[in-house]
C-alpha cells in the first residue's frame, strides 16, 4: 500500500487511458485526414475548388470543434449506448473521443497540406499527373512529417480528454484522480494520477518526435 | 508552334482584375524567348496558358497540333503536358525523394520506370553535373544544384517544349549565370524550344533570342533582342534595358544628335584598331562617348563626329563597320 492504493490499481487506469488515447488516435488520424483532405481539396486553390461545398465542411468542422467536450459525451449517449452497447467503460468513451478530436486534426491536416500543396500542385498537374495522383502521390506524401506532428498534438489533446471522459465513468487516470484522488480526498492518489499521465503524454512526444525523424530525409 | 490569338483572361476574385487583354503572339520553333515584365504583368498567366495550367476566357490558342486549348479534354491536356517540360522559380523539389526519384517523378504518373528510365536519368543527371548525388535529398543540395535537378526532370519525359517561369529569381547572380548557360547548352543538344518568363533584363540578355516586354496584360514590345536592345521605344522597356547598362537615350540626349553616329561590329574588326587609324588617316576630330559589347558578342560604339561625317562613314562600311545615325 506504498501508494496508497495497490499497485496495480494504477496500472490498470494507466492501461485505460493508453487505450482510450491511443485507439481514438488511429481513427482519428485516418477520419482526419479525409476530413481535412476534403477541406483542402475544396478550397481555393485546391484541387477540386467547390466554394459551396468547402463552406459547408468548414463550418461543420468549427460548429464540432466549438461544442466543449463533456457536452459532447453527453450529447453522444444515445449514440453510444446503440453502438457500443454501454455509456461506462473506456470502450464507451471513444466515439466522444473520436467526434471530438477529429475535427481538431482535420484543421490540421488541412493546413499541412495546402503549404505542401501551394509548391507542389503546379508542378505535378504540369509534369501531366491528375488531381489524384497530385493528392496522393505527392501532396500527401510529402505532408508526412506535419500530419505526424499534427497527430501528435492531437493524441496529446486526446490524453487530456480522456481525464474529462474518466470523471463520468469511462475509467483510466482520470477517474483514479477525480473519483479516488479528490472525492475521497487523497491527495497522494490525484498527485500519482497527475505524474502518471504527464509521463504517458512525454512518452506520445517521444514516439512523435522519433516518427517525425524516421520521415524527413537530413 | 504555338500561336496565341486574341486571348483574354480575368481573374475571378473580388477585384476581377484583368490578367490578358487581348494578347495576340506566336512562338517559332528553335529559338529562346523571353518574356519579360514587372510583377502582375501577366507573364506567368501567359505560359501558364501553353500547358494549360491556367484557362482563358476568349480567343483560341494552339499549341503544336492541338488547337483550341481551352476546349482540351483531361486525357489531351495530360498528353500536352508530357510534351512540355516546366522549370520553376524555385526548384519545388519533392524534400521526400532522394534527387533521382525526382528527376524520374514526371514518369511515374504515366508508367512505372523501366531501366532505360534509370539509364536516362542518370545520364541527364550527368549533363546537369551531378553524376555524384542520385541518391542524396533535395535539402543536401544547394539552391543551384536543386534547380539543376529541377531541370533534369523538366527533361525526363523528352519534351518539345520547356517553359520556365523566374528559373533564376532565388539564385545569386554567379549561379544565375551557370544555370542559364545550362539551359542554353541543353536546349541546343536536345534541340528543344525554351520560353523563359522572367523580371530580370540580365536573363534576357544572356540567352534569349527574341523578347517580348509585358507591361499590365498587354504585350507593349516584341522583336529580336537585338531590335529590343537598340530600338526599344516603349518605356518599360527602356527602363529594363537601362538595368543592363545598354539604355543609349540618355547619351544621345546629353549630346547634340546630329553629330553621333552609331556603329555595330563583329570580333574580326575589333582587332584592326580601326578608330585609330580613321584619325591618323582622315586627320578628324571624334570622340567615343560610349562603347559596349552586345549579348549577341557584338561590339557597339556611339562616335561624336562634328565635320566630316561623309567620310568618317565610308572610311568605317570599307572597314565593315555598319554604321548608322542615331536619329
Amino acid at each position: 500500500m506504498l501508494f496508497d492504493l495497490e499497485i496495480s490499481v494504477y496500472l490498470k487506469a494507466l492501461w485505460e487511458t493508453a487505450y482510450m488515447t491511443i485507439a481514438s488516435t488511429v481513427f482519428v488520424f485516418l477520419l482526419g485526414l479525409i476530413w481535412g483532405a476534403l477541406l483542402y481539396a475544396t478550397d481555393q486553390d485546391g484541387l477540386w475548388e467547390h466554394p459551396q461545398l468547402h463552406k459547408i465542411i468548414s463550418i461543420l468542422t468549427s460548429a464540432l470543434r466549438s461544442i466543449p467536450f463533456l457536452i459532447l459525451i453527453v450529447l453522444l449517449i444515445p449514440f453510444t449506448r446503440i453502438l457500443v452497447g454501454t455509456i461506462l467503460g473506456p470502450t464507451a468513451a471513444l466515439p466522444a473521443l473520436i467526434v471530438g478530436a477529429t475535427p481538431f486534426y482535420a484543421r490540421i491536416v488541412e493546413i499541412a497540406l495546402h503549404e505542401t500543396g501551394s509548391d507542389l500542385k503546379e508542378t505535378g498537374l504540369s509534369f501531366g499527373a491528375t488531381k489524384l495522383q497530385v493528392l496522393l502521390r505527392i501532396i500527401i506524401p510529402e505532408s508526412l512529417p506535419a500530419l505526424i506532428r499534427g497527430i501528435t498534438v492531437t493524441a496529446i489533446a486526446i490524453a487530456g480528454y480522456t481525464s474529462i471522459a474518466g470523471a463520468i465513468g469511462a475509467g483510466g487516470l482520470g477517474n483514479l484522480a477525480y473519483l479516488y484522488g479528490y472525492a475521497r480526498n487523497r491527495i497522494f492518489v490525484t498527485i500519482a494520477s497527475t505524474v502518471l499521465i504527464a509521463l504517458f503524454i512525454l512518452f506520445l512526444q517521444i514516439i512523435g518526435d522519433l516518427f517525425v525523424r524516421k520521415t524527413t530525409p537530413k | 508552334m504555338i500561336q496565341v490569338q486574341n486571348v483574354s483572361k480575368q481573374y475571378r476574385n473580388t477585384d476581377n482584375e484583368i490578367a490578358l487583354d487581348n494578347i495576340s503572339i506566336s512562338f517559332n520553333e528553335g529559338f529562346i524567348h523571353g518574356i519579360i515584365g514587372i510583377s502582375g504583368a501577366g507573364k506567368s498567366t501567359l505560359i501558364r496558358l501553353i500547358n494549360r495550367l491556367e484557362t482563358y476566357d476568349s480567343g483560341d490558342i494552339q499549341v503544336f497540333e492541338y488547337t483550341n486549348l481551352r476546349r482540351l479534354n483531361k486525357e489531351s491536356t495530360r498528353m500536352l503536358r508530357k510534351r512540355i517540360g516546366m522549370i520553376f522559380q524555385s526548384d519545388h523539389l519533392l524534400a521526400r525523394k532522394t534527387v533521382i526519384e525526382n528527376i524520374l517523378l514526371p514518369i511515374t504518373f504515366h508508367r512505372k520506370p523501366t531501366p532505360e528510365d534509370y539509364d536516362y536519368a542518370e545520364s541527364l543527371l550527368k549533363e546537369v553535373g551531378l553524376t555524384e548525388y542520385s541518391n542524396r535529398y533535395p535539402s543536401q543540395l544547394s539552391g543551384g544544384q536543386r534547380q539543376r535537378v529541377g531541370i533534369a526532370r523538366a527533361l525526363i519525359n523528352k519534351p518539345e517544349l520547356i517553359l520556365c517561369d523566374e528559373p533564376t529569381s532565388a539564385l545569386d547572380v554567379i549561379t544565375t549565370g551557370q544555370i542559364l548557360q545550362l539551359i542554353k547548352n541543353l536546349a541546343k543538344k536536345h534541340h528543344l524550344n525554351v520560353i523563359i518568363v522572367t523580371h530580370d533584363m540580365h536573363v534576357i540578355k544572356e540567352i534569349c533570342d527574341t523578347v517580348t516586354v509585358m507591361e499590365k496584360g498587354h504585350i507593349v514590345e516584341s522583336g529580336t533582342l537585338d531590335d529590343i536592345l537598340f530600338k526599344a521605344k516603349h518605356p518599360q522597356t527602356r527602363i529594363f534595358i537601362r538595368e543592363i547598362g545598354l539604355d543609349l537615350s540618355n547619351i544621345i540626349q546629353s549630346h547634340d544628335p546630329n553629330q553621333l553616329l552609331l556603329l555595330k561590329f563583329d570580333e574580326s574588326v575589333v582587332e584592326q584598331s580601326i578608330i585609330a587609324k580613321m584619325i591618323n588617316e582622315l586627320h578628324i576630330d571624334t570622340s567615343i562617348v560610349y562603347a559596349n559589347v552586345t549579348p549577341n558578342k557584338k561590339g557597339i560604339m556611339v562616335l561624336q563626329v562634328p565635320s566630316q561625317q561623309e567620310s568618317v562613314i565610308h572610311f568605317l562600311r570599307d572597314h565593315k563597320v555598319v554604321v548608322e545615325h542615331v536619329i
